[in-house]
């Protein structure tokens, strides 16, 4: 697969804040890759270092094989952004705006396709280009950006929470763009808080934490890295005994309950079925859970008996 | 009204400095100017001819007070007293804007307007601080005059006086500020109200008619529309009336009440002039980055461009004037030649002119690189930048706009000079200095865009308060320098003191070099560096 973004070991400091701390991170060609973090892990920081915005403390950045930092505007031909927090010029209309930003990527004023482009999203989008960019409300401002990103074709999207703001509905069409340019075999890096619209966009995703990259790969992988919770009822431990694989056995509330690694629910059915249980249920780690692990310090809330955390802390074990 | 001294406390924090700023800054001019008159109209012979020389030539009214007699106190009032109100009224109308309107569109409002503060506290917490804020001008000044010996009555008459023409136009800057959709548009409002009410004082004063000794002039019914002529009727140390004064708070008391009364009459946001809709495609200019500098910086550059006019017009107009005023006070003469350097009365004051203009001319400059920083912190850079837009293009194109407005500025006033020399009878024999001085100008003023630029890429947290305080410092050294006395390489360090002038043997251009030079040092410094420079955008 060929890599769009390349990154090791990037490290980005603003005086004593080391905001970014050794981030890898591995975009391959088409994919759309979700970002995910708690809120100051360094994600947005991440998206202005791959726009050579800002500059690596330390660390080798590669988007399409060059640094940023050197060739940031050539690399911008190629690129369309949706920053994180999206300003507009206070005494600038939306459509001028809109315009004014697809002409400095090289769009011409009476190009068709673009004028179409931009007619198409604006209805999608119901979005209104006459008012100033200071009478806009934080979705339409939001909206904007997004027609900007859009109504320009570009290889690569970087999206800094593109759908913080719009309602349901203006999220869906948003779903329905990303559709579109992943059609068109863009590569698109999505950073958000929505895990729903993360499950359903990306094939794959990365969360960052503190500034490194704690987790990376397809949504099945991350399933399989944490455990399943079985149970089924019980008034003691002792059928538990005979079941392969059971980790954090106990017996609570007339239930016994274990956990297994998510790919081994298998090998645990059939010391089940000879028990003849009843009341089984098997539940799989909801994506909430899965993130919930890496965004908090304090997990006990949502830890089901010690399960490790991560592929690395379970080796460290 | 528990969250009124929270409030109010904020608000004075916030402005602390910037106040002790505008009430000293006031006060030391009031005692500066003392010093100065002493020494240039010592005697009551001297300030009695200068005042026939202004019955007989009104035009010198529009820029200074009212006269009221020859006496030390009254006429030092006359040269001065308009000044030290429109320090208190741009104070007052900034001071309102920027904590009614300003919090607004900022969106702090929506926050404390969410508390029990509720919507009018902190209406009244502005008001409560532009009293107190007028209340210490006020205060300042009376103690500084008084201090110069001056009679303690007059200089308490003069202290109120400006404090109270302060105190209407707080009472301006909160309506406009309830009129207006942003902090700019109410805050050029009100100074739009505060240039027009200073014009009328002035012009209402020229077409007044003089005492029969040419000491005195009774106003004309136009001084009485403007709360700066009210602020002249008290005529400190000849007079003495309050009456006026009572008449200032009156009208600020009506203005206040007006506007709580427009609060209560309209949401959160929302204003009484409603927004122009905007157009919904970009016109061919808004293409490149520079068409977008132009565009934010086309009303302010237009601004100054009027201002550069005015001058250029004043400095050939006045010219005949000042040499007339010249020949019967050489101490007059030997501050014109000490600033315009050994040229005759006539040169001298187109020298003068031009030096300030040159400040206008930086002033344009500076604002339009400032835009750059306000760009970043704004956000909206980081949007221009991740097209395929060059870090230092984009800073090259504030620079270019910066540059082309100093060109506007100083363009208006040549074309302003030349009306004025058109108006005297076909005597152009200033028309080579008025070009040699303004096109110095240009050079000195250039280097304010670079020198700006520079502290941008190097120091950008610095680049407004830093860029305007150099201003200030060059507007100092250049033009009082040479009056106050200061040494001469002080006074060359300032881009305006070393710019290419007319001297008694022709033209002086060896300074012209010196700032070529450091236009083009300076501007290859600021693009070179700006290409290893992260975005600055935290504040
Ligand atoms: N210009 C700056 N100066 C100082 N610190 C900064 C700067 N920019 C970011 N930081 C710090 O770097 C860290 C990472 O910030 P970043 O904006 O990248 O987080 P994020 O993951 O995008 O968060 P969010 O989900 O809230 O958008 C934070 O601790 C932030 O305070
Ligand atoms: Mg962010």
């Amino acid at each position: 697969m060929v890599s769009v973004i390349a990154v090791r070991g990037l490290a980005k400091h603003f005086g004593r804040v080391h905001a970014l701390d050794g981030l890898d991170l591995d975009v391959g060609e088409g994919q759309i890759h979700g970002f995910l973090g708690p809120n100051g892990s360094g994600k947005s920081t991440t998206t202005r270092v791959l726009l050579g915005l800002a500059r690596a403390t330390s660390g080798t950045v590669e988007v399409f094989g060059v640094d940023p930092w050197r060739e940031a505007a050539a690399l911008h031909r190629r690129i369309a952004y949706v920053p994180g927090d999206v300003s507009a010029w206070p005494n600038l209309s939306g459509g001028e705006t809109i315009d004014f930003v697809a002409r400095l990527r090289g769009v011409h004023r009476h190009e068709r396709a673009y004028r179409l482009e931009r007619e198409r999203l604006m209805e999608a989008f119901l979005f209104d280009p006459h008012k100033k960019g200071r009478a806009y409300s934080k979705g339409n401002r939001q909206k904007l950006a997004l027609i900007a990103a859009f109504a320009v074709p570009a290889e690569l999207y970087i999206l800094d929470e593109p759908t913080s703001g719009l309602d349901p509905l203006m999220a869906m069409v948003f779903q329905h763009e990303i559709a579109r340019v992943r059609e068109g075999g863009a590569t698109v890096l999505l950073s958000s808080h929505i895990l729903s619209e993360v499950e359903q966009l990306c094939d794959v995703v990365s969360i960052v934490r503190a500034g490194k990259v704690v987790e990376s790969g397809t949504l099945a992988d991350l399933r399989h890295l944490t455990r399943t919770e079985v149970s089924f009822a019980a008034s003691d431990a002792s059928p538990l005994a005979s079941v392969p694989d059971a980790h954090d056995l106990r017996v609570e509330h007339g239930r016994a309950r274990f956990t297994v690694d998510s790919d081994r629910v298998s090998s645990v059915l059939p010391a089940l079925t000879a028990l003849h249980v009843e009341g089984l249920r098997i539940e799989p780690p909801s994506l909430e859970e899965l993130f919930l692990r890496h965004y908090g310090d304090d997990v006990a809330v949502v830890d089901h008996g010690g399960a490790p955390r991560t592929r690395r802390e379970a080796a460290a074990r | 009204m528990t969250a009124f001294p929270a409030l109010l406390g904020q608000r004075l924090r916030r402005d602390g400095v910037q106040l002790v700023l505008w009430t000293a800054g006031t006060a030391l001019l009031a005692s500066l100017t003392y010093v100065s008159v002493g020494q240039a109209y010592g005697t009551e012979q001297s300030r009695a001819s200068i005042l026939a020389v202004v019955m007989a030539n009104p035009v010198i009214m529009l820029f200074r007070g009212l006269p009221s007699g020859a006496g030390e106190g009254a006429f030092m009032l006359f040269l001065i007293f308009p000044f030290l109100a429109l320090l208190a009224a741009l104070m007052s109308s900034f001071l309102a804007v920027r904590h009614t309107r300003g919090d607004e569109e900022a969106g702090r409002a929506e926050l404390v307007a969410a508390t029990r503060a509720g919507r009018r506290a902190p209406l009244l917490a502005t008001l409560a601080h532009g009293v107190l804020a007028n209340l210490v001008l006020a205060s300042l000044t009376a103690v500084a005059l008084a201090a110069t010996g001056l009679a303690v009555r007059g200089s308490v008459v003069s202290g109120l006086a400006a404090g109270a023409v302060g105190l209407t136009f707080l009472g301006v800057g909160l309506v406009a500020a309830q009129l207006m959709r942003t902090s700019s548009g109410a805050n050029s409002l009100a100074v739009w109200i505060l240039m027009l009410s200073f014009l009328a004082a002035g012009i209402g004063n020229a077409l007044g008619t003089p005492s029969t000794d040419l000491q005195r002039i009774e106003s004309s019914w136009l001084t009485w529309l403007s709360p700066f002529g009210w602020g002249e009727q008290t005529r400190p140390f000849a007079e003495d009336d309050v009456g006026p004064i009572v008449l200032c708070t009156g009208f600020a008391v009506l203005l206040a009440a007006v506007a709580v009364a427009l609060q209560s009459r309209r949401d959160l946001g929302a204003s009484f002039v409603p927004e122009r809709h905007g157009r919904s495609e970009a016109p061919a200019t808004l293409s490149s980055p520079i068409g977008l500098v132009a565009r934010l910086s086309r009303p302010s550059i237009i601004g100054w461009g009027v201002g550069g006019l005015v001058t250029g017009i004043l400095a050939t107009t006045l010219a005949a004037v000042i040499r007339d005023i010249g020949a019967d006070n050489p101490a007059l003469e030997r501050i014109m030649q000490a600033i315009a350097g050994g040229v005759d009365m006539e040169q001298g004051t187109v020298v003068v002119f031009f030096t300030m203009l040159g400040i206008l001319a930086a002033c344009c400059a500076v604002q339009t690189v400032c835009r750059a920083r306000q760009e970043e912190v704004h956000g909206t850079a980081e949007l221009m930048l991740s097209t395929p837009v060059d870090r230092a293009r984009w800073l090259a194109s504030f620079m270019v706009m910066a540059f082309v407005g100093i060109v506007v500025v100083i363009g208006a006033a040549l074309v302003g000079a030349a009306a004025g020399l058109a108006s005297r009878n076909g005597d152009w024999s200033l028309l080579g200095d008025v070009a040699v001085t303004g096109a110095g100008q240009i050079a000195a003023a250039s280097v304010f865009v670079v020198v700006t630029a520079v502290i941008f890429v190097v120091a950008p947290r610095l680049t407004i308060p830093l860029g305007w305080a150099l201003v200030l410092i060059s507007m100092v050294l250049g033009l009082f320098g040479p009056l106050f006395g200061f040494p001469d390489w002080a006074v060359r360090l300032s881009p305006t003191g070393v710019a290419p002038t007319v001297t008694s043997d022709g033209v002086d251009v060896q300074g012209l070099w010196w700032l070529l030079a450091a236009v083009v040092a300076g501007g290859a410094l600021a693009l070179g560096l700006m290409r290893r420079r992260d975005l600055a955008p935290a504040g």
